[in-house]
């Protein structure tokens, strides 16, 4: 049963802009000007170019950047205003990345996600226990808890990040490129995990993603990201044309219906 | 998703963290090793005292006992004015030297991170050379290695104020849009170091009588420990070990990136300082009353992480009771070989078994992106 | 330096004391006097009174509470100096490199290798230690022994007079200031005899070669203390870096010795007069040219400032002028 989307907004992005300091003194601009807004209990993915921007974004949305125009509010205050400590309360992130430091077991990495929300100086809680012991499961992630972590293969790692970020307890999930080297089982598998959770837990999710099909298939919203502003946003019969798809990505496809009436994209010969 | 054979699948048994078993043991048995380093390091030196005339000076001068005779003739000197302030010294100085290796090596994402690595053994060298050298370099001042404050030399003060100031400088110099990336900060250290270094050869070269000593000083030796000593570095140094073992939890999360460290909610710049300022002050402490011994803040961290893993909820407190250990009984082997200095001896040892113990155990992987 | 007595009063008051020996039998109560230079000695005192506070030559004020029974001895000149004055017994500890008189082999040594052992410094209950200057004993550990409640003298002469005034310093020190001034008295005598010995010779450029290593020529420091005993001795010192002692090779060909004593020929039996004169760059100077290279085995008591230097002033002076002293 999919949970009620609410009309209230979680996190919104206001004509916010972004550029990098270089080395050199100057800047590199790359975000120009960003509107989105995500509601509570969407599930959002978001497509765009490489460079485009989409990293970024998501960097702007859980205040580790501060926006050079514009603003940027959680829960309707400006997240300027949030102290880190309670962003991280409600904000998890499955980065594209993650070093795992060798040694720790999966189950010692997931509880490092309670940090945001932990109270004793030298202790667990059980409620902490509680949490990571849920967040394995819902991760799928439960036979994998004694492992040591810097033993595990690509889906497993996907689905410890995954825990990690559930261990938060957050209300909005922010993905980058969970599907990255993973096979197709396991993308669909780790896709169709999050939207049961976001059914489970009343999360709000956006996922980056870079399969136009797979965005399509998962989310009910799909946002475009071209040179730094959101050029399209709405559901991917909406979003996802050939017309959108030569503009932004430079690349030729035909609409196809599959056996059960829905839209794909299809790649011309190469 | 493959289900193991032997996987727990209920909440209950999943283990997060050491149990109190675990931490018992590990800083149990460490606290319990000290004790006995402790005990085994005073009873024991150049000149034979008892065990009997050990525990009557110990009884005497800390409980108030009466003492006859001493069999050995100036043994409670020996005890009380010479090994056990030694002893004190080499314990604290070796618990902070490891826990502040430990702190570096998470801090600086960088296995052969030691204390001094950012600064604090090349500016405390130069302070404490510029100290020795004192009667040479400004005569008028007649400020000899003889005259203190409150009991500090001019050694202690301008060593401890040279590390403290080099790092912050490094510090301040590594800054750029209010972040201190840490291989900036790494790089930033070297060649701060490396100029100062300089500076210390060049004033080594017109030492003339006081080389010597400055050599000593810079192997690092604990042969002139002394009570007034003790007295300023105790605290500072119980201080700032203990404010750096309340912080695991923000150590831990720094072994993840600073990117996701903050979405953990770390103000990661701030931690990154904070952290910094408290080691630095251990080593600097440390530096001002034994000078530089080395090898004590690499090895330890290293050897206890191969041990019981490297969660600093245990590993920071663990490393302030072995390093302190370590310490201990390897200043008692440099006192029974001579009268060398410390640092001599614990690279002799500490390297070989260094080497054994990782050839054990699976090596110190590189980063693996996925 | 403290406590420089005079002479010539001295001997005037060991007069006095020789005549009143001499005073007829039955002349009555013991203070009784008919020598009138007895009112002419200055009261300088035969003993040394306790506490005594003395002054060393780093310029500490050391107090010693009563005449000391168990001397530790951290450099082998102090050693000497001590049995010098008759106080061998008294040595309770001293370094595993004295050699020098023999009696102290059987004393315990509480420097071992260069670096003082404190804790048997501490055993073998001292109730003087005397230490060397000018960091040979660092002084870190001069003051640790200090702090531990130990009267520390530390000595470092750097001439003649320089060790005169030390022996009187321990001789003061232990209470054996007539010994001491006797030792000083006739070594003053054996010093000024070469003085004049050679004060009408010409002086030969001399230099003194106390090791080369890797290459550096070491030898007697501008303004040391062996220079003025070359000096002494009847010889023009060449001298080196006052603060490194080192000497560079064309600096030495440029002063043109005339005579080279080479000191660490006691030392090193490869050292002759050939293996020097056959060194590229050295058959420049005279001294190689005629053949005036000595070799002199006396380094040990040239170099050691202690009671035997005058020894080593008379070694410097049969090896400078050997036509003066056969």
């Amino acid at each position: 049963m999919t949970a009620p989307v609410g009309t209230e907004s979680l996190a919104a992005m206001e004509q916010v802009a972004f550029a990098y300091p270089m080395p050199d003194g100057g800047r590199r601009e790359v975000l120009r000007s960003v509107d989105l807004t995500l509601a509570r209990g969407e599930l959002v993915a978001l497509v765009g170019t490489n460079g485009s921007g989409k990293t970024t974004l998501l960097r702007l949305l859980t205040g580790l950047l501060k926006p050079d125009a514009g603003e940027v509010r959680f829960d309707g205050r400006p997240l300027s205003d949030w102290r880190r400590l309670d962003v991280a309360r409600r904000v998890a992130v499955l980065p594209q990345h993650l070093e795992l430091p060798v040694g720790f077991r999966v189950a010692e990495l997931v509880e490092m996600g309670r940090a945001p929300h932990a109270r004793r100086l030298f202790a667990s809680t059980e409620a902490d226990a509680r949490a990571v012991a849920s967040a394995l499961a819902d991760a799928g992630a439960l036979d994998l808890a004694d492992r040591p972590a810097d033993e595990l293969s690509g889906g497993e790692r996907q689905r410890l990040l995954v825990a990690m970020a559930l261990a938060q307890e957050p209300d909005l999930l922010l993905l980058d490129e969970p599907t990255l080297h993973l096979d197709l089982a396991h993308q669909v598998a780790l896709l169709a995990a999050i939207r049961r959770l976001r059914d489970q837990r009343g999360l709000t999710v956006l996922a980056v993603l870079h399969d136009l099909n797979l965005a399509a298939a998962f989310a009910p919203r799909v946002a475009v990201l071209d040179e730094g502003r959101v050029v399209a946003d709405g559901s991917p019969a909406e979003v996802l044309s050939t017309d959108l798809v030569r503009r932004v990505f430079g690349v030729h496809v035909d609409e196809a219906r599959t056996a059960d009436g829905r839209r794909h994209l299809a790649l011309r010969e190469v | 998703m493959r289900a193991a054979a032997t996987a727990p699948t209920t909440a209950q048994s999943i283990r997060i963290g050491p149990s109190l078993t675990r931490a018992t043991v590990v800083l149990g048995g460490g606290a319990i090793l000290l004790l006995t380093a402790m005990v085994v390091a005073v009873a024991i030196g150049s000149v034979g005292v008892g065990i009997g005339d050990t525990v009557a000076v110990l009884g005497h001068r800390l409980l108030g006992l009466p003492l006859a005779r001493t069999e050995v003739p100036g043994a409670e000197s020996i005890i009380f004015d010479v090994r056990l302030p030694r002893v004190l010294t080499a314990m604290l100085v070796g618990g902070g030297l490891a826990v502040a290796g430990t702190v570096f090596q998470a801090l600086l994402r960088n296995p052969m991170a030691d204390p001094y690595i950012i600064g604090t053994a090349a500016g405390a060298s130069l302070g404490a050379i510029a100290g020795l050298m004192a009667p040479l370099l400004l005569p008028a001042l007649a400020i000899g290695v003889g005259s203190s404050w409150l009991g500090l030399g001019l050694v202690q003060l301008l060593a401890f104020t040279g590390g403290l100031g080099t790092v912050l400088l490094v510090y301040a110099v590594s800054r750029a849009n209010g972040r201190v990336p840490v291989v900036t900060l790494l790089l930033t250290g070297y060649a701060v170091s490396s100029v100062l270094a300089a500076g210390v050869a060049l004033l080594m070269f017109f030492s003339g009588q006081h080389l010597g000593a400055i050599f000593g000083w810079l192997m690092g030796s604990l042969a002139g420990a002394k009570w007034i000593h003790l007295a300023f570095a105790a605290p500072l140094l119980i201080i700032s070990a203990t404010l750096l073992v309340v912080r695991w939890r923000g150590l831990n999360l720094l072994l993840l990136g600073d990117g996701p460290a903050a979405n953990l909610g770390i103000d990661v710049e701030r931690e990154k300082l904070v952290l910094t300022i408290l080691a630095t002050l251990a080593t600097s402490t440390v530096v001002a009353i034994s000078g530089t011994i080395g090898f004590v803040g690499l090895v330890v961290p290293h050897v206890l992480r191969l041990s019981i893993g490297p969660d600093h909820r245990l590993l920071l407190p663990a490393s302030v009771l072995y390093g302190a250990t370590l310490l201990a009984l390897a200043d008692l082997g440099a006192r029974l070989a001579g009268g060398i200095p410390v640092g001599i001896l614990t690279a002799l040892i500490g390297a070989p078994f260094f080497v054994w113990l990782l050839r054990r155990s699976r090596m110190v992987r590189p980063v693996v992106t996925p | 330096m403290a406590h420089r007595l005079r002479l010539p009063s001295t001997l005037l008051f060991l007069a006095a004391l020789l005549l009143a020996a001499c005073a007829p039998a039955g002349s009555g109560s013991p203070t009784a006097t008919t020598l009138p230079s007895a009112s002419l000695a200055p009261s300088a005192p035969a003993h040394s009174v306790y506490p005594l506070t003395l002054t060393d030559d780093a310029g500490r004020e050391v107090t010693i509470p009563a005449a000391p029974s168990r001397i530790v001895s951290l450099a082998p000149s102090n050693t000497e100096i001590v049995c010098a004055l008759d106080a061998c017994d008294a040595l309770v500890g001293v370094t595993d490199f004295d050699a020098y008189p023999e009696e102290v082999a059987n004393v315990a040594d509480v420097v071992i290798g260069g670096s003082v052992d404190v804790e048997k410094v501490v055993a073998a209950q001292p109730e003087l230690i005397l230490a060397a200057g000018n960091e040979l004993i660092p002084t870190a550990v001069i003051d640790q022994l200090t702090n531990l409640g130990f009267p520390v003298l530390s000595l470092y002469p750097n001439s003649l007079d320089d060790i005169y005034a030390d022996i009187e310093l321990v001789g003061a020190a232990i209470d054996a200031i007539g010994v001491a001034d006797g030792l000083v008295a006739s070594m003053k005598a054996r010093a000024d005899a070469v003085a004049t010995a050679v004060s009408g010779a010409a002086r030969p450029r001399t230099f003194y070669e106390v090791g080369v290593f890797e290459g550096t020529i070491y030898t007697a420091g501008e303004d040391s203390f062996i220079a003025s005993l070359i000096s002494i001795a009847g010889g023009d010192p060449i001298t080196g870096d006052p603060a490194s002692t080192a000497i560079q090779l064309e600096d030495l060909i440029a002063a043109d010795p005339e005579l080279i004593l080479l000191g660490d020929a006691a030392y090193d039996p490869s050292i002759t007069a050939a293996t020097v004169a056959a060194r590229p760059g050295w058959g420049e100077m005279t001294a190689v040219q005629d053949g005036s290279i000595v070799v002199v085995l006396d380094d040990v008591v040239i170099t050691r400032p202690g009671p035997r230097i005058v020894d080593g002033l008379e070694a410097l002076a049969e090896a400078i002028h050997p036509d003066l002293f056969p």
